[in-house]
């Protein structure tokens, strides 16, 4: 009997840690991957391709720009590979940073949304509707980073659908997918018309990414923003403020209190709404009222004390304007 | 060129630079990003941080081969945070790009192989 014992010992001692450290192993290897296979997030159909996502063939550098133009032409903005070249592509470096895909898109008053760094999130984003830019390094021996556009996959065969390169549709394994996002700390971006916010997108991430489209987005794409932000998140103080001025800035004076009020309701000490609120009845004529407004803000340490002492003075000085031509 | 020269277009410069970065045009209002930054509203000390931040950042793509108002236009399209990060890892940051050295160095070291171990 001393032989099956030997065995027996073989496998417990050495056969299953074996195999455990083999599984364990490709856990380590593909994490995310070996989560879905049990796990499939909820929700998520098992086959999606948007086969309307156009393809820019790209055989060099120029992997960057190409992405870009894949998901800018879907969201509606037609635009080539050359102009975006000109906006992310660094000759120096022989590609294009991260922090300029995110920038780029926002000069065609589109949002670019950076996902949170897990396979569910890029699986929603497609599912919905959004063309995913991922970061991939595919260097075989070096790295060699690589932007790709996501337009699909199919959970049955285990299979991912991109745009990439010079391949209008590549097929490629959930696995082998995740070996080559795992180096860039799966990065993923997507890019949205500022009224379609992203299904994974979080509130104060999305704000965040608004706030840095209206930078160069232009107004009318600000606006929209801010106002599908507020739509959703209705005690978004950002939002209402950003709407506000944007009203503002157009001489819609009556539009930015409307907004305004609402947000003094919501937020009824945030003494940049009082401040904006004060500015947008003086310039209506309402003086008295902002006069009336101002006086709640009453820190004079406060971080805006300057900006509330100047818009005071101002309805004041309007104010005195306003009699004197009334006794002329 | 002289050193008067040189100080009188460091001050248009910054001067210039300081007068593109206040894009808050709303006279009396406060801007949304205000709102944002919860409780560390931006201070005048920060403002001017953020701006020569841009200005090296900017710099910094010149130098990597853009030309001067491409560069500001793509400081430009970025945030405070993105422009600080930028700043400090241009140079390792990944940078995307298809190319062919990987193929490269397989062929040749296949190729050193096949030369010492199988040429007989």
């Amino acid at each position: 009997m001393a032989v099956p014992q030997w065995t027996a010992r073989l496998r417990a001692g050495f056969f299953y840690p074996l195999l455990f450290a083999l599984v364990a192993g490709c856990a380590q290897l593909v994490p995310q991957t070996v989560a879905l296979r049990t796990g499939w997030p909820e929700g998520v159909p098992r086959t999606v391709e948007l086969t309307d996502v156009p393809f820019f063939a790209d055989d060099g550098y120029q992997c960057g720009p190409a992405s870009l133009a894949t998901v800018l032409s879907y969201s509606g903005t037609p635009v080539g590979i050359e102009p975006l070249t000109q906006q992310v592509f660094l000759p120096a470096r022989q590609g294009s940073l991260q922090v300029e895909m995110l920038a780029a898109p926002r000069r065609y008053g589109r949002v670019s949304y950076q996902l949170a760094p897990r396979y569910d999130a890029l699986l929603r984003e497609v599912a919905a509707g959004n063309p995913v830019i991922v970061l991939q390094d595919i260097g075989m021996m070096f790295t060699e980073w690589h932007y790709a556009v996501v337009n699909g996959f199919d959970y049955p065969s285990g299979t991912l659908y991109m745009r990439s390169g010079t391949m209008p549709r590549e097929k490629i394994p959930f696995s082998y997918f995740e070996r080559t996002w795992i180096k860039g700390g799966y990065w993923a971006m997507v890019v949205t018309p500022p009224d379609r916010i992203p299904v994974t997108a979080t509130e104060d991430g999305w704000i965040a990414a608004v706030l840095a489209m209206a930078r160069t987005g232009g107004a009318q794409a600000a606006t929209q923003a801010y106002a599908a932000a507020l739509k959703r998140w209705p005690d978004n103080l950002p939002a209402a403020i950003g709407l506000a001025n944007e009203y503002h800035s157009r001489g819609d004076f009556a539009g930015a209190v409307g907004v305004l009020r609402t947000a003094q309701q919501r937020h009824p000490k945030s003494v940049i709404v009082i401040n904006n609120l004060a500015q947008a009845l003086s310039d209506q004529g309402r003086n008295a009222e902002a006069l009336a407004v101002i006086g709640k803000a009453s820190d004079p340490q406060g971080p805006f004390a300057g900006e509330v002492r100047s818009t005071r003075q101002l309805i004041l000085q309007r104010m005195a304007q306003q009699k004197s031509g009334s006794h002329r | 060129m002289s050193s008067t020269m040189k100080k009188m277009t460091c001050r248009a410069l910054v001067v210039s630079l300081l007068a593109l970065s206040f894009q808050t045009a709303n006279a009396g209002m406060i801007g949304a990003d205000q709102a944002a930054a919860a409780g560390a509203a931006q201070t005048d000390r920060g403002m001017v941080l953020s701006v020569l931040s841009r200005a090296e950042t900017a710099a910094q793509l010149q130098a990597q081969g853009i030309d001067p108002t491409m560069a500001r236009e793509r400081v430009a399209a970025m945030s405070d945070q993105e422009v600080q990060t930028l700043a400090q890892n241009m140079q390792t940051a990944p940078a995307g790009a298809l190319s062919s050295g990987g193929w490269v160095a397989i062929v040749v070291i296949a190729a050193l192989i096949w030369y010492f171990a199988y040429r007989k």
